[in-house]
């Protein structure tokens, strides 16, 4: 298949369901402007790139349905359940279209009724708001030659005024005159008028408009257009158009005769005109005449309706398409020659009326205002800064966000250097109150700080859509390859997160999707087998939870059988015997998170082997977050991540072994405590320690990190009780010390390699922090036991 | 470069394009009687034709791109650009 | 050698503009979003013209070229919008944010290659 149109059918289906989401919400809640023009975005991308190809029925039914989501944005039209049905049906016939594309690379021959009807429906509500005028069709002239001269002909050479004048009377011919004064600051629009002037095809002459007084050289501002210029070509009006389009308010077109360029030479009034050529004189690049404007709307208005209502034919229809070439003459749109049939018309009809500016709906007043007024108007707007409604909103650097994030870091890292001095206070001068003061002092920073955080965390913050926003086409892609139907819900898309979060979320959710895609979920057939609805469902839900956010992805697949997941885990030699017997499901399906475990019997092209659950655990781990999965055979899998709301800032407890100290995570940490050494009990080669009844395995730190220390066997010893995985461990510690807010820095050089550590962090008395990596360091406690 | 720009004379060379008009018109403001050869110009853009409108440098050497000898240099010069090979009938 | 920048959302229209301009010899850079050209734009990417869609996320046409006029060496860069037929007010708009002109969807070759003649000097 030719790339591009394979490219537009996998952007077609992201367009249409958004398309029918949006529909559907919308009936709900119909005055939802943001929903509207999300919509009305989608269809019109989808018309956008639907006319690449030869797909004319395509084009003109999304056309139609984007008119009708137009009227419904503008506040035209409201949008009622039957406009959403016609909607719905106009993109659902697109579906089924797009998928006979797919295979055969042409759309069906049943395409152009059937999108007739459609558009017929579609641009009903639109046609019908148009009051028809009372008077008969044949209201305006086509443009004719002007008698008058405009007052800047004299920008020319008399001389050649008048030869030119002399051989138009000769030739009963006519030459068109342009006058162009670009606005002052249309350099910085990238507009070069010289470059314009000099693509004017048969250019007859050139003349030059000169500002009425130079300023001096001193003040002259050299990017401030002062010039114009004036023109003679024997191009068509409509060249002059297309070749001035860009610029249509800076330009004025007039096409004269010799005897008018001679009364202008010789000063002498226009004859005067009958009544029945009383339409514009001058030929205006747009329809700039309010009153020419409105006939041919109301024209235009007419036409669509006789053609939507009586299909008329013949010498009927040639008379509708008469008019309709009038008026847009009178609307100064090119020339198009269009085939006398009803569709063809239709679709004029309805793009003249688009273009045409604000057609008014009341009948005109008795005074339209002069264009004059309305230009002025326009280039007032173009110096406009651009009033703006509602909140201001400011669009700032990444950069500089993170910048600021970077000082209320080391801010931060300053207020903790407080507690130290504090401390000092205390020990080395002996100064309680000097101690205590420092601390008050702390402890008003402490709050200004966090709010400053907070604020500056807010800033940083996105909404999860940005991580899920990949799904839909994801989803869409990998079950067609599987041939599986799967329907994506997400929910609590706006539940926000900092934006380094949704960045490191999306490879995990990408693994985890694709592995329910690919193991889960099970073909049409095998559901249907087994009472389930063809199509699988996979939900992406993301929900705040105080300082966490918790996304789920949660499918209705057949779920994982923890007996297979076992013996796999057994062969693999994962697991003991005595754990295959021993384990509950739960922990059994946990199985799946350890590192060189699969379940799919055979290796599939898209989750692999290897790269498995266990890299999703251990990314989410660095990210601070937990991963838990819950399966009911035959009824679906979820997994849900636990994720900080933010990673700039970790809070750690800081402890201390063999007189280095060391972070841990707050969000780990159970509790602190202080155990006679004689308590420390030893069960199967592992320390314990009896807490409330339940027997907690306790862990050397300094043996594990490999550094002398002896503790003392007559004092207490410290434990600190850490919970991983819903198990619970107790470290033991030299010593105890505060928490603190550190900003973790990822590690480098040597110890970059050390899994142990999972970050450094500055403290507030310039000391560097090792953060510790809980998970590596029990594995390294297992492994030195 | 578009632009050379001598003691005397400045070359206006190839397509002059918005971004060369700051430098024009710094050198036409400081340069006394100058002079400037259009001859391999192809063309310029409105900010300079309107620098040499208003500083009035003498022309050294006319372009021989069609439009700007036919069209624009009688401009420069003070006349209408009507050339009277192109006032032929139609 | 003249640089093309395209900002769509719709990759089958980067492409297929892409294509056509990569053709006639024009380098090409393309950007998904205002915000995502913006970012080019400020990594000093400098391209002779800019072609954007009005209707994308993340930052709108209209938003782009207003703010892209402001961007460093841009001030003078030809800008234009890809429009449909019937945004006859996005293009007033566009216009007053700064842009050039616009091409009319769908965009064949004569019609892109004819405008970059007409916009851009020397191109």
């Amino acid at each position: 298949m030719n790339p591009l149109l394979a490219q537009f059918l996998a952007e077609a289906a992201d367009l249409l369901t958004s398309v029918d989401e949006g529909l559907l919400q919308l009936e709900r809640d119909p005055g939802d402007p943001e929903l509207v023009n999300e919509v009305f975005r989608a269809a019109h991308t989808f018309k956008g790139s639907s006319g690449l190809f030869d797909f004319p029925e395509l084009t003109r039914l999304t056309h139609a349905a984007e008119d009708l989501l137009d009227a419904v944005r503008s506040g035209r039209l409201a949008l009622d359940s039957g406009m959403t049905d016609d909607l719905l049906a106009a993109f659902d016939l697109i579906r089924g279209w797009l998928a006979y594309v797919t295979t055969h690379e042409q759309l069906p021959a049943t395409a152009g009724p059937a999108a007739q009807s459609l558009i017929t429906k579609l641009r009903g509500p639109l046609g019908g708001e148009q009051a028809a005028p009372d008077d008969s069709a044949s209201a305006v002239a086509p443009t004719a030659v002007s008698d008058s001269a405009p007052g800047w002909l004299s920008a020319f050479e008399t001389e050649w005024l008048e030869s030119t004048a002399s051989w138009l009377v000769t030739t009963s011919a006519t030459i068109r005159f342009a006058r162009y004064t670009p606005d002052e600051g249309c350099f910085f629009r990238a507009e070069d008028p010289l470059h314009l002037v000099r693509q004017v095809p048969a250019l007859a002459g050139l003349g030059l408009i000169q500002p009425f007084e130079w300023p001096p050289p001193e003040t002259y501002d050299e990017y401030q257009c002062l010039i114009g210029f004036v023109l003679a070509t024997r191009a068509a009006v409509g060249e002059l158009n297309h070749l001035f389009r860009y610029v249509p308010d800076q330009v004025e077109i007039v096409e004269l005769d010799g005897a008018a360029i001679r009364r202008h030479l010789s000063g002498e009034e226009p004859p005067p005109r009958p009544a029945q050529a009383a339409a514009e004189a001058v030929v205006q690049s747009q329809a700039q005449n309010l009153e020419l404007a409105r006939d041919a709307y109301a024209i235009l208005a007419a036409a669509q309706r006789s053609l939507t209502a009586d299909s008329p034919s013949g010498a009927r229809l040639s008379s509708v398409a008469h008019s309709v070439a009038a008026a847009a003459a009178a609307l100064g749109a090119p020339a198009e020659t269009v085939e006398p049939d009803v569709e063809a018309l239709t679709a004029r009809v309805a793009t003249l009326l688009a273009e045409t500016p604000a057609a008014p709906e009341e009948p005109p007043p008795a005074a339209p205002p002069p264009p004059v007024e309305r230009a002025t108007a326009d280039r007032g707007r173009a110096d406009d800064p651009g009033g703006q409604v509602g909140t201001r909103i400011l669009k700032v650097d990444q950069e500089k966000v993170d910048h600021l994030m970077e000082l209320v870091g080391e801010l931060n890292v300053a207020k903790n250097g407080l507690t130290f001095l504090a401390d000092a206070a205390e020990e080395e001068f002996g100064s309680r109150v000097l101690g205590r003061r420092i601390k008050d002092q702390y402890s008003g920073l402490h709050r200004i700080a966090e709010e400053l955080q907070a604020a500056v965390m807010d800033v940083r913050m996105l909404p999860l859509s940005v991580a899920f926003s990949r799904f839909p086409r994801l989803i869409r892609d990998l079950s067609r390859r599987l041939d599986k139907t799967v329907e994506l819900v997400t929910e609590g898309d706006d539940t926000m997160a900092d934006k380094d979060v949704i960045e490191a979320l999306g490879d995990p959710l990408v693994h985890l999707v694709r592995n329910s895609l690919d193991h889960g979920i099970e073909t049409s057939a095998e559901r249907v087998a087994a009472g389930k609805a063809p199509a699988a469902r996979i939900t992406l839900t993301a929900v705040a939870d105080g300082d966490a956010v918790i996304v789920e992805i949660a499918d209705d697949g057949r779920g994982i059988d923890p007996d297979k997941v076992k013996r796999k885990a057994y062969e693999k030699g994962l697991i003991s015997e005595d754990e295959l017997e021993a384990l509950t499901e739960t922990d059994a399906v946990d199985l799946i998170f350890r590192p060189g475990f699969s379940t799919a019997d055979q290796v599939s092209d898209l989750s692999g082997r290897g790269v498995g659950m266990d890299a999703v655990r251990a990314s989410v781990e660095k990210l601070g977050g937990t991963v838990t999965m819950r399966s009911q055979p035959g009824r679906g899998t979820s997994t849900r991540l636990r994720l900080p709301l933010s990673m700039a800032v970790t809070q750690v407890m800081v402890v201390s072994v063999a007189g280095q100290r060391f972070g841990i995570p707050v969000d780990l940490v159970v509790e602190t405590v202080r155990v006679p050494a004689a308590e420390i009990g030893r069960v199967l080669h592992q320390d314990v320690v009896v807490l409330r009844g339940e027997v907690v395995p306790v862990i050397d730190l300094a043996r594990v990190l490999d550094m002398p220390w002896t503790p003392d066997p007559a004092a207490d010893q410290r434990v600190l009780i850490v919970s991983l995985h819903g198990q619970r461990v107790g470290l033991l510690v030299e010593q105890f010390h505060r928490e603190v807010d550190v900003i973790l820095k990822p590690m480098e050089g040597l110890l970059a390699y050390a899994g142990e550590f999972s970050g450094t962090a500055l403290l507030g008395d310039g000391l560097v922090l090792l953060v510790l990596n809980m998970k590596e360091v029990l594995s390294l406690a297992a492994r030195t036991q | 470069m578009p632009l050379e720009l001598n003691e005397h004379t400045a070359s206006l060379i190839d397509v002059v394009t918005v971004d060369e008009v700051e430098s024009l018109v710094a050198w036409l403001r400081t340069t006394s009687k100058p002079k400037v050869n259009l001859r391999r110009c192809n063309h310029m853009h409105t900010g300079a034709l309107q620098a040499l409108l208003l500083f009035q440098p003498r022309i050294s050497s006319t372009p021989t791109d069609a439009f700007l000898a036919t069209q624009v240099l009688p401009l420069l010069r003070g006349s209408s650009g009507v050339s009277s090979a192109e006032s032929e009938p139609p | 050698m003249t640089t093309v920048m395209l900002v769509d959302d719709s990759a089958t229209m980067l492409m297929s503009l892409k294509s056509i301009l990569t053709k006639a010899g024009y380098t090409v850079e393309t950007a998904g979003h205002g915000k995502e050209a913006m970012d080019k734009l400020a990594k000093g990417v400098k391209p002779n013209l800019i072609i954007s869609d009005v209707n994308m996320p993340q930052m709108d046409g209209i938003t782009f070229v207003r703010e892209a006029r402001k961007a460093p060496g841009m001030r003078f860069t030809p800008m234009l919008m890809l429009t449909t037929e019937s945004e006859q007010t996005k293009r007033n708009e566009a216009k007053s944010a700064g842009a050039t002109g616009w091409l009319v969807k769908p965009v064949g070759p004569d019609q892109l290659l004819g405008v970059i003649k007409q916009v851009v000097p020397g191109a």
